[in-house]
């Protein structure tokens, strides 16, 4: 029982970056068709944030915040130098880009910064456990959960309540349309990014919390992360995004808990697996709104 | 059009191999005649990341779709290339955890036949995969081909048997060699001309203007598809077999993402459309990356032993060359798209034969309409 | 007064001329029908307005001023708002947010509650479905939503695409009824058709397209008296209604 609480803890707090992660691709994906393999730079960005603000005397929350908005400025920045010349071109040769954005990105971290890992100022709090009955749980996890929760329904709002982020949600639907009723491109594209990047620093906080360390490369996984939940989710729902995320965290959880090491290596095989399959054979994703399918 | 006209432009036309082929026995014969080890060395590996240009062409120039799948592929061509070239003695050392009762451990065929048997078996998960993934277009099927370089990354890391796992597997004897090299690439430059040409090829790049329209022609454009994957499959695991009896020692690290962009960039800087645009761009890439690659160490010397010059360099220089040759492919798909030989054939100068040139580097998807621009 | 004038469009798309020199005005306070067969070349010519197509040459001008070379998000910006073909209502957007997105360049907000309220009123049948998602809407409720949508911007003139087009017969008949009563409040209204018959009952003056050139125009009566010209080019009326969404002109 107080395995299982522990399990439905981890697995919510996992669910919840991984929701964050795939959010921050799908929301570009469904404006652009550009799969940003260069996602994983933006969580990298606001890694040696904290890095280098935390460096400065400021207390923790600030030098968090000013790493997620250099994520956030990194994502518009990115979207202004390499993806507009090529926004109208087709869904690969975009996909091509963001791969060659991402190569930069890394190798430009790799020259200016360190190939080694560089372990940034963490507050306590996040390797520090609590100890409720004969439940322990890792502070960082719940925090990771509540600030997850906290995020999206920031998003929410503003995806429900701005014009901007009305505009995001009906370019995602009809591009075209949106801009025939005077909504500008550039500043829908730029929003998109922007939410992507805000997405990418939150993941960060809690991604290279976790492990302590940040690299070059440390993007990479959560983009792949995020290829997988989005895939399953749909690349072009929002929604779908957000519960292929929870459904991963569970997952991820599940077979590290209660799955023997031996077949937990081949876990990504098998994720990746599962990503070719859904997308040959389901490749709307798992989950879709049915008036969208009616509508299509 | 006369008869004495229209051949020669197919003589031109086909001038195209038999120059790329010239070019790389130049580069061969001069490296030869340099008889510097280290640049042999480089011009060797040139022609190998050539050989998969190449392959990258033969599919994503025909077919307008991008893959990153490639080095799956590799990664079997390398390991079954050993499977079979090597020993029992050998596989003791390379392959420790090979068990000795398999049927496999007791193989041992010359290299030629190992390189093809490796490719071959490549060919055929190739083939198999294949099936599945031409049926995805666009973004879809370029995330299919990346997870499937995954799947194949991860198996390798874990299934020691047939891998030694993550670790390296050493003393494999070289074989491959300058001229070895350049014979395949070579070969692959004719083949992907051929392919190219060919009726199946000019209907496969029909299809990608307008599947449509080719479907209604009774044109099976998946079926294409699958065909010029199945081809660029092969000539990727014949290089993987090439570069392991080069190399000599090597893990699934390094089959994965950076050599995956490598190939690339050199596709898309020299133009996807073209066969010449793959052995131009592998050219253009590795020569610069080596020279870049000079500097780098010149630089890095001068900083370790600390002269003037070194110590105003903030920085010890690793992955300049990866940056430059990202941020050329970021202006090429800016600026050309179509890629430095604009998706045009090289042919033997004479008025009249134009090549059209592509726009893009997947013209039939391009632009729908007005969209975000 | 002259709120649009078009003089001696081209357009091509590719290979292919779908408008040779056509040239239309549109006065203020008028219903102007477009007609002809589908590839005659109206929908290209209300692209054109709209900024989605660029010409190959001729002046698009609105109040004198030019239209040509805008992005599409500067004309609404001017007050021509589109009722596109087939809809293109937001499905994943709830009716009430698709009407805001509506009035995304109006920055007063008391006035995008007014005009919510007054269109909602018009159309009772949104304010029922308010919290729905479009997407979930009837075809003749999709059409009054774009409809609503379009005047939430409060435009000078509007521009209509195929209104009519699969929709029930009833529906199509409201529809048309529904253009009349917005002239009478004053729109101006660009209408692009197949649907000759209705269309001619309404508008006040239209032009008759074919193969991307201004074949006649003349008000509905000069057209009626040249029966041969309905005969050849416009077939049977009422039946076109039922032609398959998005093949259009």
């Amino acid at each position: 029982m107080n395995d299982f609480v522990q399990y439905v803890i981890s697995a919510l707090s996992l669910g919840g970056l991984y929701a964050l992660m795939a959010l921050g691709l799908v929301i570009v994906y469904g404006i652009l068709r550009l799969v940003n393999f260069a996602y994983g730079e933006l969580i990298m960005v606001a890694g040696y944030g904290l890095l280098l603000f935390g460096r400065s005397p400021l207390p923790w929350i600030v030098v968090a915040i000013l790493s997620v908005i250099a994520a956030l400025v990194a994502g518009v920045v990115m979207e202004r130098v390499a993806f507009r010349p090529v926004r109208n071109t087709s869904p690969t040769t975009l996909l091509i880009t963001s791969f060659a954005v991402s190569n930069l990105l890394q190798n430009i971290a790799l020259l200016t910064i360190s190939p080694r890992p560089r372990a940034p100022r963490l507050p306590n709090l996040f390797v520090e456990n609590v100890t409720i009955g004969d439940i322990r749980i890792k502070i960082v996890d719940v925090i990771a959960l509540v600030v997850s929760l906290v995020a999206l329904a920031i998003l929410t709002i503003f995806l429900r309540r701005t014009i901007i982020g009305l505009a995001l949600r009906a370019a995602a639907d009809d591009f075209t349309m949106t801009r025939l009723l005077g909504v500008r491109a550039n500043i829908v594209i730029a929003s998109a990014f922007a939410v992507s990047g805000f997405m990418a620093g939150i993941v960060a906080l809690f991604w290279i919390g976790r492990s302590g360390q940040v690299w070059p490369a440390v993007g990479l996984q959560p983009v792949l992360i995020a290829f997988i939940a989005s895939v399953l989710g749909g690349m072009e729902s929002l929604k779908g995004a957000v519960l292929g995320g929870y459904i991963l965290g569970f997952l991820t959880m599940g077979l590290q808990t209660w799955l023997p090491q031996g077949v937990n290596n081949y876990r990504d095989a098998v994720m990746f697996g599962i990503v070719i399959l859904v997308l040959v054979i389901r490749p709307q994703g798992l989950i879709r709104p049915v008036y969208l399918r009616e509508a299509r | 059009m006369s008869a004495l006209q229209s051949s020669a432009a197919s003589l031109r036309r086909l001038s195209t191999p038999a120059i790329l082929v010239a070019v790389l026995g130049v580069i061969a014969l001069i490296t030869e005649l340099r008889g510097d080890v280290v640049f042999e060395r480089v011009v060797t590996v040139m022609l190998i990341n050539l050989l998969l240009a190449v392959a990258l062409q033969v599919f994503m120039g025909n077919s307008g779709l991008g893959s990153f799948g490639q080095y799956s592929f590799v990664t079997i061509g390398a390991y079954a290339t050993i499977w079979f070239s090597l020993t029992s003695t050998q596989k003791r050392v390379a392959l420790p955890d090979m068990p000795r009762e398999w049927w496999l451990y007791k193989q041992h065929l010359g290299f030629v036949p190992s390189v093809l048997i490796g490719a071959a078996v490549a060919t055929v998960v190739g083939a198999l995969i294949g099936v599945a993934l031409v049926r995805l277009r666009g973004a879809s099927f370029t995330i299919a081909t990346f997870a499937f370089l995954i799947v194949v990354n991860r198996v390798a890391l874990q299934w020691e048997e047939v891998t030694r796992g993550s670790r390296t597997v050493i003393g494999i004897p070289k074989y491959t060699g300058l001229w070895t090299a350049l014979t395949w690439a070579a070969i692959a430059v004719v083949v992907a001309f051929i392919f190219k040409e060919s009726p199946l090829g000019l209907k496969l790049r029909a299809s990608r203007e307008d599947e449509d329209a080719a479907a209604s022609l009774g044109v099976n454009a998946a079926l294409m598809r699958w065909v010029a994957f199945v081809l660029s499959v092969f000539l990727s695991g014949l290089a993987g077999g090439l570069w392991a009896h080069f190399i000599q020692q090597f893990s699934p690290h390094n089959f994965y993402l950076k050599e995956t962009f490598l190939i690339v960039a050199m596709l898309i800087i020299g133009g996807a459309g073209s066969v010449s645009g793959a052995v131009f761009g592998a050219i253009a890439v590795a020569l610069t990356s080596e020279w870049l690659r000079q500097i780098e160490n010149w630089v890095n010397i001068q900083r370790s032993t600390e002269t003037t010059i070194g110590n105003m360099i903030p920085f010890q220089l690793v992955g300049f060359t990866e940056i430059i040759v990202a941020v050329a492919m970021i202006s090429v798909l800016i600026v050309r798209p179509s890629g430095l030989t604009g998706g045009r054939e090289i042919v033997w100068p004479a008025g009249g034969l134009r090549r059209r040139r592509d726009r893009a580097v997947v013209p039939s998807e391009a632009g729908s309409g007005v969209g975000p621009s | 007064m002259t709120l649009i004038a078009i003089e001696d469009l081209h357009v091509r798309y590719g290979a292919v001329q779908a408008l040779r020199g056509v040239s239309l005005t549109v006065d203020e306070g008028e219903i102007v029908g477009l007609i002809g067969v589908n590839g005659a070349g109206k929908s290209t010519a209300m692209l054109s307005i709209m900024g989605v197509v660029r010409p190959s040459s001729g002046r698009i001008e609105y109040r004198g001023t030019s239209l040509v070379g805008q992005p599409p998000e500067a004309i609404l910006r001017r007050g021509i708002a589109p009722v596109m073909e087939g809809r293109r209502i937001f499905p994943s957007l709830t009716v009430e947010e698709n009407l805001r997105l509506g009035a995304a360049t109006v920055t007063d907000r008391t006035q995008v509650q007014e005009d919510l309220d007054r269109w909602t009123a018009f159309f009772p049948i949104l304010r029922e479905r308010l919290q729905q998602p479009a997407g979930k809407l009837s075809g003749g409720q999709q059409q009054m939503l774009a409809v609503a949508r379009a005047l939430m911007s409060r435009p000078k003139v509007l521009l209509m695409d195929e209104p009519s087009l699969g929709l029930a017969p009833k529906l199509v008949a409201e529809v048309f009824r529904l253009i009349v009563q917005l002239r009478d409040l004053g729109m101006t209204i660009l209408l692009v058709e197949q649907n000759v018959r209705m269309t001619l009952d309404i508008v006040n003056r239209a032009y008759l397209l074919n193969t991307g050139r201004v074949e006649f125009t003349g008000t509905p009566a000069e057209i009626r008296t040249q029966g041969d010209i309905e005969r050849a080019y416009l077939g049977g009326g009422p039946r076109s209604e039922t032609a398959p969404a998005g093949a259009g002109s």
